[in-house]
């Protein structure tokens, strides 16, 4: 380098600034050029005042414990202050939040939707229908819950009493007006049992079990062919809502039975499925205690 | 111009990290502008608060500390602005520091420290900006390129600023009383 450094790059050249070539050819003339030499000695000294005259201001303490706890409680206070003010915006930001899916939130909705629908379906089966489904199985048949076709529609003009499965006892279905019956598919409570099928219309596949799910389904048998043994002497109000409720519980078991054998290697699925399978044991042991109590009251 | 800390983004810091390696900077520069150590803490807090705001925003781990800094010096300049600027109450806040279990040194104890603090205050004082925080920002340990983003200014016209404040201190300070 020929040229003397000007003062830009002779400072840049005590910062590190400066790229390696640069840095290079610089020295090369810094050794070589009496003047820029002593332009750089002079440099260095002020460099070093000022270093010393500012130390003592970058030396000084820092209260970094004061400012952590100063700097954590403004942003809890933002926080909370931005709460408040979502809470606070009205109804429009209400909408905001609950279109807002977190993980928790969409299995929350999931878990709504599913509920609607069972609670929709159940609710538009029991207007149309006017008898109690009459498709009952052989346990010879089959030794787990199947999922029967749906729908039968009867052309009657109303309601006409139905008598339940293999029990002689005539129901009397909700007083409905409608032009048809809609008989819902009814999901395994009599499955299990030793009823007389009257008449079978597809023949039914065996259905592989899944891992568990024995035992709940002998529980439920057991359960199933008690109630229906006595059941002449379930009061009818108890009957409608025994129905309705085993409804919603067969169609949570056909669901989540079908989700756990999709995704056999999920827990959650097969906890899904047992928790249904619970709700049914637990109903069918209150309405055998119902019953109980029903027929020592008569 | 390179004003472009915030689209420079490269892996960013947690809030957290961020704050262990630079609330130091922050509260020196802001220190050094406002002159006043409980300010200085509300300016830092301040800053920090606007980094969690827009954490999102903010540019990456090598940018990030300049634009805390070009952050910390608006804040302080607003701050500053009809303050009054004293040693007694930066001392009182030196003692209730000290009462209240807080590291901070006793004013005792730095006294001639605080004096020299002071005159070097007072020589930064005559420096024209952006000279002035050019002068600040490298003594706080930025690169030219850091220092040109938090001052909205030239990369290659940092060098001579520093050069002609660095030349402009030592000529004043040794006015002051200095040690030139």
């Amino acid at each position: 380098m020929t040229r003397c450094l000007d003062e830009a790059t002779l400072q840049s050249y005590f910062d590190g600034e400066l790229s390696g070539e640069i840095v290079e050819r610089a020295t090369l003339h810094l050794a070589s050029c009496s003047t820029c030499a002593a332009a750089a000695r002079e440099m260095e000294e002020e460099i070093n005042l000022l270093m010393t005259a500012l130390a003592p201001e970058l030396e000084a303490s820092v209260p970094t414990e004061r400012l952590r706890e100063r700097i954590d409680a403004s942003v809890l206070d933002h926080r909370g202050g931005f709460a408040s003010a979502h809470q606070q915006s009205g109804f429009g930001a209400f909408i905001s939040s609950l279109l807002s899916f977190g993980t928790q939130r969409t299995l929350g909705y999931a878990s709504l939707v599913m509920l609607l629908a069972f609670a929709g379906i159940f609710g538009f089966v029991k207007y149309h229908t006017a008898t109690p489904p009459q498709q009952p199985e052989s346990i010879a048949k089959t030794t787990a819950p199947v999922v029967n076709s749906p729908k039968q529609v009867d052309t009657a003009a109303t309601p006409v009493p139905t008598e339940i499965k293999g029990t002689g006892v005539v129901a009397q279905a909700p007083n409905k007006k409608s032009n048809s019956v809609y008989k819902p598919a009814r999901f395994t409570a009599a499955r299990f049992t030793n009823r007389v099928n009257p008449a079978p219309t597809t023949a039914v596949e065996p259905v592989k079990l899944l891992p568990g799910e024995r035992a709940y389904l002998k529980t439920i048998a057991k359960l199933d062919s008690t109630i229906e043994a006595n059941r002449n002497l379930m009061r009818p109000s108890l009957q409608v809502e025994y129905e309705r409720n085993l409804a919603v519980v067969d169609r949570a078991i056909a669901a989540t039975r079908s989700a756990a054998k999709k995704n056999p290697n999920d827990p959650d699925t097969a906890d899904f499925m047992f928790a249904a399978y619970q709700s049914k044991v637990d109903l069918l042991n209150t309405i055998a205690d119902a019953r109980l109590g029903g027929g020592r009251s008569h | 111009m390179p004003n472009d800390i915030g689209t420079e983004a490269t892996s960013p810091l947690s809030f957290d990290e961020a704050f262990t390696l630079h609330h130091r900077a922050v509260f020196r520069t802001a220190r050094a502008v406002v002159r006043d150590s409980a300010l200085a803490e509300d300016v830092t807090q301040e800053v920090f608060l606007r980094l969690y705001r827009n954490l999102h925003a903010t540019p990456g781990d090598d940018l990030l500390r300049a634009w805390l800094l070009r952050v910390t010096l608006n804040v302080a300049r607003n701050t500053v602005r009809g303050q009054n600027r004293s040693m007694v109450r930066d001392n009182e806040y030196q003692k209730s520091s000290v009462e209240n279990g807080f590291n901070v040194d006793a004013p005792e104890e730095d006294y001639e420290r605080r004096q020299a603090i002071e005159e070097a205050r007072r020589a930064l004082d005559k420096i024209k900006e952006p000279m002035r925080s050019c002068l600040l920002l490298k003594q706080q340990g930025l690169s030219y390129r850091e220092i040109a983003n938090t001052l909205s200014l030239k990369e290659t016209n940092i060098g001579s600023l520093v050069a002609r404040g660095r030349k402009e201190f030592a000529r004043v300070y040794g006015k002051i009383g200095g040690r030139r």
